[in-house]
């Protein structure tokens, strides 16, 4: 058989009838890069499938908390994957890289713009936790 | 345990109120295919989940499904913000608004309230892990749905992300099946349920 690309994945020649097969996701690589994976709502450009090819572009994701939240949307992609594919050792560095990036990104966040966690309040002089908005409370500037 | 994070998963930020939208976006939120029904079915099902990449990929799914819910009550939230009466009569959302007032509340598009009637757990490998398929499929087709009435590009922005979710979360739970199977009987899947004969 071909080698799949990556878009496609394995299935076995034989299968026992009367279940369902999905392909397996060979490798964790393609991947976009942080901020376009958040826009694109995926890590993995062959797992990105819009409909009627509506699709997001990072342009908008420029801001403090969207680079963290890019960060994280990285990790969580990863986890999954992992979840799936635990033996996988690229995908694990790749993991172990992104947590990195994202605490230090956090510690920066957190010390300009205030407490993502409860656990942000240990340096704090005071009870700040609910002084910021709540991430539902966007306002336009 | 949970962590709360006070940050969405990916930024919901609607100029325009518009309760007209919120109407029928609340099914992401309470209704049968919604973020509500998909948490609490993964973080249920994981219970009985015999290996360990099922219920790790039902607890790590089941958490995100909860940060969507977060993110679906933001739009809902911003959409209906600062709406006057007269704006509520304008939008046809005066059922809604006399049980609810501007307040969140799981519930339908057609105004049925949340129910556990709309998600399964079984106890049973095979059979809970191609429900959790099925579901995702069900959830992206409502936001395809939805892709379709909504004309307001920062709500559709949201929509597209949560939408390729599902089917990201649809491939890792057909990959949570196959590792299953390959533990299973070869002969006859159906031999047996691992999560229940140990």
């Amino acid at each position: 058989m071909e080698d799949c690309t990556y878009k496609q994945g394995k299935l076995p020649t034989c299968a026992p009838l009367a279940m369902g097969y999905t392909p397996m996701q060979q490798s964790s690589e393609p991947a976009y890069e942080d901020k376009m994976a958040l826009a694109r709502g995926t890590l993995f450009p062959g797992l990105d499938l819009p409909f009627m090819n509506m699709v997001n572009t990072p342009e908008n994701l420029s801001t403090p908390l969207c680079e963290l939240m890019a960060l994280d949307f990285v990790v969580q992609e990863l986890k999954l994957y992992l979840d799936t594919h635990p033996k996988d050792k690229e995908a694990f560095a790749a993991l172990q890289t992104c947590i990195r990036l994202s605490r230090e990104g956090r510690k920066r966040y957190v010390e300009r713009y205030g407490a993502i966690t409860i656990d942000d309040m240990r340096c704090a002089e005071s009870f700040t936790w609910i002084d910021q908005p709540w991430p539902w409370q966007w306002k336009e500037d | 345990m949970f962590v709360y994070e006070k940050k969405l998963q990916y930024p919901v930020q609607i100029k325009n109120p518009n309760p007209k939208l919120a109407k029928f976006i609340i099914s992401q939120y309470g209704g049968p295919d919604g973020e509500l029904g998909a948490s609490m079915r993964y973080l249920s099902q994981r219970f009985s989940m015999p290996y360990p990449e099922l219920a790790g990929i039902l607890t790590d799914i089941g958490v995100e499904e909860l940060g969507h819910l977060e993110m679906v009550g933001t739009i809902i939230y911003q959409l209906t913000r600062n709406m006057t009466p007269e704006q509520v009569k304008a939008a046809g959302l005066e059922p809604y608004f006399v049980d609810h007032t501007a307040g969140v509340y799981p519930q339908f598009a057609s105004g049925t309230p949340w129910t556990a009637a709309t998600m399964a757990v079984k106890g049973d490998v095979i059979t809970d892990l191609t429900e959790d398929m099925g579901a995702e499929q069900k959830a992206r087709t409502t936001y395809d749905n939805i892709l379709r009435l909504s004309d307001d590009p920062d709500v559709n922005d949201v929509i597209k992300f949560l939408r390729e979710r599902e089917v990201v979360h649809f491939q890792r739970f057909g990959e949570a099946l196959r590792i299953a199977t390959e533990k299973m009987d070869q002969k006859n899947f159906y031999a047996v349920n691992p999560a229940f004969d140990r």
